[in-house]
């Protein structure tokens, strides 16, 4: 198991944002969080990742317990995750060698393996090109690859996705899927994907958890939870 | 065509207000009795001596920037970001010495470390001698100014670290600890900032006088200065004024150059800025910041209040200088507010690019900045005092007239810094629906800029509250302000009222500041 | 609402003052410290009932903001008197056309030496250059009695004197070149700084220098060393050049100047009255400025000599002002500007 998350409360203000949920990721799953915003999925994500602490309950991550009783016990950077943010969040300054660098130098890992590595993981995204290109001068698309190469460079053991695409045009956000969907799968690695766009969700999804006012809703395969929907007393769409 | 007319009338008055008076110095600077000549030039780097003037200059300038920024980039840093306690008076003790003129900064520090000052008489003559050594000379200078300037840097870096998008600060955080996501991703995306905070700091030790003078250190603006007070000689005094003019533009064509490729991404979404945790390393900060504000603030303000702590002191204080309490707070609040509004507009022409010659705008203002006051001065003299203009001339106008024409900089500059926030989409969306320009000024664009409005008036505010050179020059008769009369007062009075006159006028800076302060947080509260 | 109009029209009366009905006012530009020359001129007001509206310079820290308006306004003279703290400005106004002939019938005391025999300047109340001694060297041996004890050997590295570009300094060493001629007034200076005479930024500073006993003696302007001794510092003030035949001391009246064609000449007319009168003499003689009457028999605190008591420089302060334009670059060398 790789997230374990038990009864998770966090609320702002008094104003619950998150209220009691539990949720178990296991390896190489996708699992992605349906709901509209202001559900309180970010506010999760952002749990996991170790930005925000929880009021109540425990979060696990890879056998280690990182957050416990109100008290985040692991800083974001040993908690091995990659993020993807909505607005991507590329460091303007530093150029797409230098985004991806940054992590590996900060964890220390030597010139060589850096550079192999950054290569690599370049070629995976087809971004080689571009390696010396400040992330101003790429295109929309091009930005997404080098947000999933930072991300996925540090070989995190999961990797959360705050809406990464939700900025994108259909076509560019078609695509992008199936590069993720073929990263994923070539690494095998697990995947924690937050959006509100059902479509994009369905498609990703190995398991779609619907969240509302943050509780969740249902959780289960793509078939599942459309039924579930469809069957909503008011047939609203999330 | 209404948006054009407002930045042409803004352009044309910082023209008319604040380039004019100096090109027609310059002008007549060129004349040498009637005659085409480069007499009053030649005089200049005559002897070895102006050389060594202007390394002196540079050394200090230099010196001094670089010591502002590396204490006040950290400070800054920590002020904004950090949960280090007693922030909010930690920022008011380092700001004070930016209130006080330099030159009574430099008075209540001679008060401590002079020959027979507070120290020696704690400590033995010996000690006197030994603290009287540092503070003449270079190293009093660069403790004074750097002391004077410091709260430039932490308030820019403050500002900006706010605008910097938080989920950049995350992202790295993912892998990095604070300090190393502060030293690489942070800092490094403040850099526009923090260039125009050195670069201030630069230009305004560049051209001080009254602090090195004070605590003998020559500097190459003395050498204006000495044509003016020994010479009467204008014209070779504006001559010797053109090589800060000259150095000032080289230092913008090269911040120009520098920060040409830096990109400087602002917070787009909502989210608040992170607050780091100083953990087990709180008590050391706190101490550290405590120790520098205590040298730096407490000392010299405890200076003058235990020089002033007697109530006849106060009150002969009061009696001289109660009407220019009121003057310098009413006319300290016009020239922030005209300042205010015609940054608002170069700012915006500034980042915009309304016009193709924005650049020339941003380096007169700068430029004007960074002129000595006397110059600029006798200028507007010479301008304004006709019989025709008298109204002007013989008013408050004249004042606030230097005013503008020496602190245009700042506030073009903050506006520029807080429209490049707002995206243009903001006006254009609102342009597209037929929205006139003033109707998008009051209903959007001031609104969204207010934040920035505020900063402008609370530094231009300070500036003028501040500001002698020019006040000095100008001030109608019967029109001088606080700073004026405690710096005319200074010969001869003693020094218990001075040191009280300085704690007034450090009061009635504060005063409206804070209850600034106050107001915008009332209102945040209602929000 | 109304309590707003109220205070809307205070602070325009306050910025107006310009614009008040009442024209019965004076302006005056004022180079003599603020805090001797505010009491007389408060005191003029109270007596004629005319505004006075100053501007205010102050000579110690080197502004000359005053003197540098004058000049600047001369075509639309914004003063009508200028109250100099020593001649040489008077007679630069003089010569720059500045200033406007006027002899007070209160003048008619003040001998010739102290005023313009065409009535642009008018002397009064003067400071006067003397030694200020450490009491430190109280060995009466080291006591100076000439200003020519500064290139004396037994000095060597003892004396200070305030930097000679500007203020009263700068008169006096005009003053030795009006007295001896180029040659001989070079010549004195030049052994002066062999003999390692330190150079202050100002008369208060070499004062505060003889106080600390870092120095044995400097000179500086009557005020500053009466002004010591008051305060009880250990120094003693001595008359240089006092000896049959000898040199005299330096002495340098503050001056009235009208302006030409300023806005109020009738009122400027009579605050020249006041402020050379012998009433207002003996008011600055016993104030902390301690300067000396210039009228003969001018009543004075213990402290400030008498005018007639002292053996003064005669010196010619028109030929001082030419001569002071003319030695600046000399000067400026010197000083090591």
């Amino acid at each position: 198991m790789i997230v374990k998350m038990d009864h998770i409360f966090k609320s702002y203000d008094k104003i619950p944002a998150v209220n009691g949920i539990s949720l178990h990721i296991e390896k190489g799953e996708r699992v992605v969080i349906l709901g509209p915003s202001g559900c309180g999925k970010t506010t999760l994500l952002r749990m996991i990742a170790g930005f925000v602490s929880p009021d109540k309950g425990t979060i696990e991550i890879d056998g280690l317990v990182v957050a416990k009783n109100g008290r985040s016990l692991v800083e974001p950077e040993n908690r091995k995750i990659g993020m993807v943010f909505q607005d991507l969040a590329l460091w303007p300054h530093k150029s797409v060698h230098g985004n991806l660098e940054f992590g590996l130098r900060a964890k220390k890992i030597p010139k060589n393996e850096r550079n192999k590595r950054i290569d690599e993981m370049l070629v995976k995204t087809q971004m080689i090109p571009f390696k010396n290109n400040f992330p101003g001068e790429l295109s929309g698309g091009q930005q997404q690859r080098i947000a999933l190469a930072r991300a996925l460079i540090m070989e995190p053991k999961i990797l959360l996705m705050d809406e990464p695409l939700s900025n994108l045009d259909i076509d560019l956000n078609l695509l992008l899927r199936k590069e993720v969907l073929e990263l994923q799968e070539e690494l095998g690695i697990t995947m924690l994907y937050v959006t509100h766009d059902r479509d994009e969700a369905f498609s990703l999804a190995t398991r779609v958890v619907v969240m509302q006012h943050g509780n969740i809703q249902k959780i289960g395969n793509a078939d599942e939870v459309t039924k579930f929907l469809s069957e909503l007393p008011v047939n609203k769409k999330t | 065509m209404a948006r054009k007319i407002t930045l042409w009338v803004a352009i044309l008055l910082l023209l008319l207000i604040g380039l004019a008076p100096v090109i027609s110095m310059f002008a007549k600077s060129l004349f040498v009795a009637g005659e085409l000549s480069l007499g009053n030039y030649e005089t200049l780097f005559q002897s070895e001596r102006e050389w060594i003037l202007l390394s002196n200059s540079f050394l200090l300038a230099g010196s001094v920037t670089f010591i502002t920024l590396l204490l006040g980039v950290p400070l800054g840093t920590l002020f904004s970001k950090t949960d280090l306690p007693f922030k909010k008076i930690f920022i008011i003790l380092f700001v004070i010495p930016l209130i006080i003129p330099s030159y009574i900064l430099a008075t209540a520090w001679f008060y401590f470390l002079g020959r027979s000052g507070i120290v020696a008489q704690i400590l033995g003559a010996n000690v006197g001698i030994f603290t009287s050594r540092f503070l003449f000379g270079f190293s009093g200078v660069l403790f004074v100014m750097v002391s004077t300037l410091l709260p430039i840097v932490i308030i820019l870096v403050m500002t900006y670290l706010r605008m910097v998008n938080p989920k950049l600060e995350e992202a790295a955080k993912l892998s990095a600890t604070w300090p190393v996501v502060l030293r690489e991703i942070s800092i490094p995306i403040i850099i526009p900032g923090i260039c125009l905070a050195g670069l201030i700091v630069f230009i305004l030790t560049l051209g001080e006088i009254g602090v090195p003078s004070s605590l003998r250190f020559d500097v190459f603006p003395v050498e204006s200065f000495i044509q003016f007070s020994a010479f009467y000689n204008f014209n070779a005094a504006t001559a010797a004024a053109i090589p800060l003019g000259v150095i000032t533009l080289i230092i913008l064509i090269i911040e120009r150059l520098f920060l040409r490729k830096k990109v400087f991404q602002f917070r787009v979404t909502k989210d608040p800025m992170i607050i780091i945790p100083l953990g087990e390393k709180k008590p050391l900060f706190f101490a550290a910041v405590a120790t520098l504000a205590f040298i730096i603030a407490i000392i010299p303000l405890c200076v003058l209040l235990i020089k002033s702590l007697s109530i006849s002191a106060y009150h002969e204080a009061l009696t001289r200088s109660i009407d220019s309490i009121f003057r310098s707070l009413l006319y300290a609040a016009i020239g922030a507010t005209c300042l205010t509004v015609l940054g608002f507009f170069l700012g915006y022409l500034l980042e915009r690019k309304a016009f193709r010659f924005t650049y020339a705008v941003d380096s007169i203002a700068i430029l004007l900045f960074a002129l000595p006051g006397t110059v600029i001065g006798i200028g507007l003299i010479s301008l304004w005092n006709t019989r025709a203009t008298n109204m002007i001339y013989a008013s408050v106008a004249i004042i606030i007239f230097g005013y503008i024409a020496q602190y245009t900089a700042l506030g073009e500059r903050i506006m520029a810094a807080t429209f490049s926030q707002i995206p243009r989409s903001m006006e254009e969306a609102a342009q597209i629906v037929g929205v006139g320009w003033f109707r998008r000024l009051f209903g959007i664009l001031i609104p969204l800029a207010k934040r920035g409005i505020a900063s402008i008036w609370l530094v231009g505010f300070i500036f003028c509250l501040r500001d002698l050179g020019i006040t000095m020059m100008v001030y109608p008769p019967a029109h001088d302000t606080l700073p004026v009369r405690i710096f005319t007062l200074m010969a001869n009075s003693p020094e218990e009222v001075i040191a009280a006159l300085c704690m007034i006028l450090i009061l009635i800076t504060l005063l409206p500041l804070s209850a600034l302060s106050l107001i915008i947080k009332n209102k945040r509260q209602k929000i | 609402m109304r309590k707003f109009f109220v205070i809307v029209g205070l602070f325009l009366s306050m910025i107006y003052p310009s614009f008040s009905a009442a024209k019965d006012e004076v302006v005056v530009y004022v180079s003599e410290d603020q805090v001797f020359s505010e009491p007389i001129l408060r005191d003029f007001e109270k007596d004629t009932g005319i505004k006075i509206k100053a501007v205010y310079d102050t000579e110690e820290t080197k502004s000359t903001g005053a003197m540098n308006r004058l000049i600047a306004e001369k075509n639309n003279p914004q003063a009508d008197v200028y109250w100099a703290n020593e001649p040489i400005r008077a007679v630069v106004l003089k010569q720059k056309k500045i200033s406007s002939p006027y002899i007070s019938p209160n003048a008619k005391g003040i001998p010739p030496l102290f005023k313009d025999s065409e009535g642009y300047w008018t002397g009064f109340s003067a400071r006067a250059r003397v030694f200020v001694v450490s009491d430190g060297a109280s060995d009466k041996d080291l006591e100076p009695t000439s200003i020519l004890n500064y290139t004396d050997e037994k000095w060597k590295d003892k004396s200070v004197v305030a930097n000679p570009l500007f203020g009263t300094t700068t008169s006096w060493v005009s003053a030795l070149f009006v007295a001896w001629g180029d040659e001989k007034a070079t010549d004195f200076l030049e052994k002066m700084k062999k003999n390692g005479v330190k150079i202050s930024t100002s008369n208060g500073e070499s004062t505060t220098l003889v106080m600390n006993k870092e120095c044995i003696f400097s000179l500086v302007d009557s005020d500053d060393a009466t002004n010591a001794i008051r305060d009880e510092k250990p120094v003693s003030q001595i008359y240089p050049d006092q000896e049959e035949g000898g040199l005299g001391c330096l002495i340098l009246p503050n001056t009235a100047v009208l302006i030409k064609g300023g806005p109020n000449p009738e009122n400027g007319k009579k605050l020249i009255d006041y402020m050379i009168s012998a009433e207002s003499e003996r008011k600055l003689a016993f104030a902390d400025c301690a300067q000396i009457p210039l009228h003969e028999g001018v009543e004075t605190p213990p402290d400030v000599k008498k005018i007639e008591d002292i053996k003064t420089m005669e010196v010619d302060y028109e030929k001082v002002a030419e001569k002071l334009l003319e030695i600046q670059k000399y000067l400026k060398k010197w000083a090591g500007y």
